[in-house]
């Protein structure tokens, strides 16, 4: 309705509003009723009467309120609904429905569903039929058109996918469908994003069918994509495309480490006609290794993220030559052309000492994945261990030979055995040529390389033939001698080149593959150890792969291993949408987005003549009634005060009457708005009551519902709080009561729950919650309270006892027994072979120790060897209450002062016992320890 | 909508007002005990004026003088003595004072925060104001209803006549009032409905009598403080004539200094005629308004007397 998304559902009762002037009317001349006043000193106010006109109308605004009011009552009555739905079928016959559910319709995919829901919807209220064609997958489209519901089902399990479309796929399926059956009309809801040449190809199979097409195309405003990343040195850079440039876009690109936390975020803007922005990220390079996801924020789509592997970490290199580096001819340094291969992405370290061991050292202590080695024949054996560990751990050691190294060919650390001395090729003694490079062997991880061909080498170290040279080598030269070998070392690899690091021995290190065998090799390191596995191709299993919405998922099943044939990058397909492969130690990702890719909207120009476009619909529709009506409650609230305040109410009552009515209005607001604000106030409390008790230590008690035992309950471990603080390291903060049934437990080391006669009895959900208490680890110490009762200590079973039991009925309590002397309770810090509390006499009951390993069936399992359960009947809070001033609550019975510091020696064995578990138990073997020790 | 904040009340009868009045009289010391305090001016009643004069009571012995009076003469004095003595009595003579109240509907007028409508209290006052001038003997008259009359028990025969007596509605005739009288005129003042001036002509011409004036006026909270707000109709009790306003409170303050004009221009009137105004709201005590008008009619007596 007036170019809005509006429409009303019943639009006749708009003509209501025409009654709108009357309302004025009748309002205008209706002022409300004044209060009627006698006045003796009339004649002083009539002078007054000059001055204020008297209203004998309403106020022009009071009226406007009033009319406002009964024209939006109007307006809710005629209900008015944003974004109704248009019909989108208009032909008749069989429907053909191809929905592009690739990677770009990721953020509007609900919209593409409620448009294709709408579509069937339609259809089968029009009895017609429909072929359902999903362009990822367009194979599976069905040959015969099923019923709308059909469809529906279908459609509710369809979800989109990381890939592009398979338009080409597409075209030729459609133009099958099209052959077997007479459509009426095609509804094509496009993603907006052509594809190339195949997109091109199925718009022209669409507009070859003469059919009458419909293309939904979304706004392509907010498309962008992220080009891969490329981690170069000091930062890593990324590009941004969109594939429409009419507007300007302001985004934000995060870049994740692999626990999915954000490291990094840079802002860029793409303004008007830019269709592609660099940014950079320039955190450290330990940071920037850390990174494996980095999307455009909220852009919900795969093409807006891209994954980085191990292959996109930029190593640290630690380089040490066994030559001390001259500054002053850098050209003639072993490790000149090495800096400059390794350079581009990896963040090289030189050890500036010649030292080795010293070097060495030095580079294991900065974190270097990669030590490079030029020409080192031998090293003290110290440093020969401590390499090997690196490389043992997953280090990688590069080493060129030289001419030390042709003098040691024995020396530690090589990958192979060398003969002595080096070969010379084509020299002037020689007959023989230099040689160039053989073709890289399937198996090396440099195959997929190009040969190089201007490459001679006329000197190099020569391994020792036997049988396992041929697998150790990657690289040799025409004539079968090695170039390059590697072994592994543990987790780790040696490799050696054969020949010199500087341009003496060969020119490979002035060649472009010099800088690619580098980067392959040091890609190597704590990478997948998969490169010389002896299979044709390399399989890895999804690890996670991206959904629909461009975010991190498990794989499903239909997910295939990714193949990776020596060489050829794997492209995303369905089986293997884009994620990451592999297994958590080493894994490559395999991204969407190309390097240099663009993305451009469809073109749908040769469609001109069948072609219907529609749009999606943004968002649901919404009605407005509710909200209307609402905003009519809340002016009828502001009349109301309004007619108050001209009856004078209002002064009487002042701010307090208005703000009164304004707390009534806001109230009657929100409880509309929200059902259950008590609950909500609930949780939050309990929230921050979490929160403080997660930061501190502290003891609970269980609240009984009785106050009289609850405040017993809380003085006394106030009284333990603060007898624990001035006599251990412990400084507990304030107690707290727990509500068993409700409250988080896990906060509390220790709970002490006395019984109270007439608190009800847990319920079973409550008795689980204990019990998974018990089990994590919690001790609760039940006190019945109740020695004095018991037959002058004779242990016939008391009140207390009786509703201990009942307690604990639902819960499978292990054996317990009086704490034995020996048991760490009586020295986890005093010494005590009591326990009294506030009575004397009373056993501590605790489970029963030693025979753990049988007791596998129970359920309350003691951590650490904690009793879980401590049961006593001394009353120990009745012991430990005190009040503000410190002063005891109670007397302790037989009343005597040692009593109670035993009392608290007993509370604090017990916070000891409960918090460090038994380790003073072990504590006591030390006498044998050191007499074992002989000392 | 609450209830309205004035009201009009039923006229309270003398003879109920009289009891109150009694009362209050019985607080407010007798006048000659007032008056002995006065130093040489006794204004009124049995007691003597403290000078020679007709009376009744001796005053003095004094020499005769020639041309005096023979009967004047005291023989007996004059026996005892070669001289010839002339007995003087003390001068006796009883003022003359004239109460008036205002019996228009608007002192009928009784907002929420006063006790008692204008009218009862001004009933009580110059009841009061009677019993205790009975109390002095003084010649004691109500315009319009009773001449003065000199009785100890004036103020109970004024409360019959007036019980009797019609309803004033205008301003009685004063032709009554004699020169040197006092007249105690307790009203609202509010009466002049259209004049320009505070005070209705009738005032101006006992003004004219060269008596002394005593304006007791009479005031209800409301009518001072005009605690109203939002829309409100006000209405004369005496002309039924009515007003609206939208917004009471806004002309609040506006109507209180209006007000204070008036009152001020009711005490210029006073201050230039040399009588006495009292200002009394019907939320105060009506012995407070007593002791006022008390020490009016006792202080500087004879001071508008020309």
């Amino acid at each position: 309705m007036f170019g809005l998304p509006l429409a009303f559902a019943s639009p006749w009762i708009l003509l209501a509003l025409l009654t709108l002037p009357l309302i004025w009317l009748l309002l205008r001349l209706t002022p409300p009723k004044p209060q009627d006043e006698v006045f003796p000193p009339l004649a002083i106010l009539r002078k007054l009467a000059a001055k204020e006109e008297t209203p004998a109308q309403s106020p022009w605004w009071l009226t406007l309120l009033r009319l406002l009011m009964a024209g939006l009552v109007i307006l809710a009555m005629a209900g008015p609904i944003w974004n109704p739905r248009d019909a989108v079928l208009q032909k008749e016959g069989p429907v053909l429905l191809i929905i592009d559910d690739g990677w770009a319709s990721g953020k509007i995919w609900d919209q593409v569903k409620q448009m294709a829901s709408t579509i069937t919807g339609e259809a089968e209220k029009s009895n017609r039929v429909v072929s359902l064609m999903l362009t990822t997958d367009p194979a599976t489209a069905s040959e015969k058109p099923l019923s709308s519901s059909e469809v529906n089902s279908k459609l509710e399990a369809a979800f989109n996918h990381a890939i592009r479309p398979d338009h080409q796929g597409s075209a030729a399926k459609l133009n099958e469908l099209l052959a077997a059956i007479q459509f009426g009309e095609i509804v094509f809801l496009s993603d907006g994003v052509s594809t190339g040449d195949a997109s091109e190809g199925f718009v022209t199979a669409l507009g070859n069918s003469s059919i009458p097409v419909t293309i939904a195309e979304p706004e392509l405003g907010e498309l962008a994509i992220l080009n891969p990343i490329e981690n170069q040195p000091g930062k890593m850079i990324g590009t941004v495309s969109r594939a429409i440039d009419t507007s300007t876009l302001p985004l934000r690109v995060i870049a994740y480490d692999k626990d999915g936390l954000p490291i990094a975020r840079v802002s860029s803007i793409l303004s008007e006609g830019q269709k592609s922005v660099e940014f950079s990220f320039d955190q450290p390079v330990e940071l920037r290794n850390q990174i494996t996801r980095v999307e455009i924020e909220n852009a919900s789509t795969a093409g807006a993220v891209q994954l980085l592997d191990e292959g996109n970490r930029r190593r640290i290199v630690g380089l040490i030559s066994g030559q001390s580096s001259d500054i002053s001819q850098p050209l003639l340094s072993p490790l000149y052309y090495i800096n400059r291969a390794l350079s581009p992405f990896s963040d090289l370290r030189i050890a500036d000492t010649s030292n080795i061991e010293e070097a060495a050292n030095d580079l294991i202590a900065q974190n270097v994945s990669v030590i490079v080695m030029a020409d080192i024949g031998t090293m003290p054996n110290e440093t020969e261990s401590k390499i090997t560990k690196f490389v043992e751990e997953g280090g990688l050691v590069i080493r060129f030979a030289g001419p030390r190294l042709a003098a040691n060919p024995n020396g530690p650390l090589l990958p192979v055995d060398l003969i002595e001395g080096d070969r010379f090729i084509g020299g002037a003694l020689s007959w023989e040529e230099p040689k160039a490079i053989a073709a890289f062997e399937l198996g090396s991880p440099f195959f997929g390389l190009p040969t190089p061909k201007d490459i001679s080498v006329s000197r190099q170290v020569l391994a020792e033939q036997n049988t396992e040279l041929s697998s150790k080598t990657w690289a040799r030269l025409e004539d079968g001698t090695p170039l390059v070998t590697a072994d592994q070392l543990g987790a780790g690899w040696i490799v050696l080149f054969h020949v010199n690091s500087d341009n003496n021995w060969s020119n490979l290190p002035l060649s472009g593959s010099f800088v690619d065998m580098l980067r392959l090799t040091v890609n190597l390191s704590r990478s997948t150890n998969t490169a010389t596995s002896g299979d044709t191709a390399l399989r890895l299993p999804a690890m996670e792969i991206l959904d629909g919405t461009g975010a991190l998922t498990p794989p499903p099943a239909q997910v295939k291993p990714l193949v990776i044939e020596a060489g050829l990058w794997p492209v995303p397909t369905l089986e293997t949408p884009p994620g990451l492969y592999g297994t958590a130690d080493g894994f490559v990702a395999l991204n969407l987005i190309r390097e240099k890719e663009e993305i451009n909207p469809l073109d749908t120009q040769e469609l001109s003549s069948t072609l219907t476009k529609a749009q999606y619909q943004g968002g649901a529709s919404f009605a407005f009634t509710p909200w209307l009506l609402g905003a009519a409650t809340l002016l009828f609230l502001l009349d109301c005060i309004a007619v108050l305040w001209f009856a004078g109410m209002l002064g009487k009552f002042r701010f307090a009457g208005a703000t009164a009515a304004l707390v009534l209005a806001a109230g009657l607001i929100a409880s509309q708005s929200t059902f259950a604000p008590t609950a909500f106030a609930q949780s939050k409390t309990n929230e921050s009551v979490d929160f403080s008790a997660a930061l501190t230590t502290r003891f609970a008690y269980v609240k009984t519902g009785s106050s009289q035992t609850d405040n017993v309950s809380a003085a006394g471990l106030l009284g333990l709080t603060r007898f624990i603080g001035s006599r251990t390291a412990l400084e507990p903060g304030d107690p707290i009561g727990v509500d068993i049934a409700n409250d988080e437990l896990a906060f509390y080391p220790f709970l002490y729950w006395p019984i109270d006669l007439d608190a009800p009895v847990p319920d079973e959900e409550t008795m689980a919650r204990v019990d998974a208490y018990m089990k994590q680890g919690g001790s609760i110490l039940f006190d019945t309270k109740d020695q004095i009762n018991s037959a002058l200590g004779s242990g016939s079973s008391t009140n207390g006892n009786a509703k201990l039991r009942e307690i604990l009925a639902s819960l499978d309590i292990p054996p317990l027994e009086p704490v034995p002397s020996d048991h760490v309770l009586t020295k986890s810090f005093f010494l005590l072979d009591s326990f009294p509390g506030r009575y004397q006499g009373g056993d501590l009951w605790v489970e029963q120790t030693g025979r753990i390993e049988e007791l596998v069936d129970r359920p309350a399992r003691s951590g650490d060897g904690v009793s879980t359960i401590m049961i006593t009947s001394n009353d120990f809070a009745g012991a430990w209450a005190i009040d503000n001033q410190n002063r005891s609550l109670f007397a302790t019975i037989p009343a005597s002062t040692g009593q109670r510091e035993y009392a608290f020696r007993v509370g604090v064995n017990i916070v000891m016992y409960t918090i460090t578990g038994n380790y003073k138990a072990d504590q006591v073997h030390i006498p044998a320890l050191l007499e074992r020790l002989g000392q | 909508m609450s209830p309205a904040i004035g009201s009009q009340v039923n006229a309270d009868k003398a003879s109920d007002v009289l009891v109150r009045s009694r009362a209050r009289a019985a607080l407010i010391p007798d006048l000659l005990v007032e008056a002995q305090r006065v130093a040489n001016n006794v204004f009124a009643g049995w007691h003597g004026r403290r000078r020679r004069g007709i009376g009744e009571n001796f005053w003095q012995f004094r020499p005769y003088v020639e041309g005096e009076n023979y009967a004047a003469i005291d023989w007996r004095k004059s026996a005892r003595d070669d001289i010839v003595y002339v007995r003087d009595r003390e001068w006796q003579a009883s003022h003359t004072v004239w109460l008036w109240v205002d019996e228009s509907p608007s002192m009928l007028f009784k907002s929420g925060e006063a006790a008692v409508s204008k009218q009862s209290r001004a009933l009580v006052l110059a009841l009061a104001m009677a019993e205790l001038l009975a109390r002095s003997g003084e010649r004691i008259g109500w315009l319009g209803v009773t001449p003065p009359i000199v009785h100890r028990h004036a103020a109970e025969r004024l409360a019959a006549a007036l019980m009797v007596s019609k309803t004033q509605s205008t301003f009685p005739d004063t032709s009554l009032i004699s020169d040197h009288s006092e007249v105690i005129l307790i009203s609202d003042f509010l009466g002049a409905d259209d004049q320009e001036h505070a005070l209705d002509p009738a005032f101006q011409a006992v003004a004219e009598k060269h008596v002394r004036g005593h304006l007791v006026q009479i005031i209800d909270p409301a009518e001072e403080v005009f605690p109203y707000s939002g829309r409100v109709e006000f209405r004369d009790p005496e002309t039924k004539s009515q007003i609206s306003f939208g917004s009471a409170q806004s002309i609040r303050a506006d109507y209180q200094a209006l007000f204070a004009a008036h009152c001020t221009e009711l005490s210029e009137f006073a201050k230039r005629t040399g009588w006495s105004h009292t200002l009394h709201h019907t939320d105060q005590l009506a012995s407070k308004a007593l002791q006022s008008l008390h020490v009016d009619l006792s202080a500087s007596p004879m001071r508008g007397v020309r």
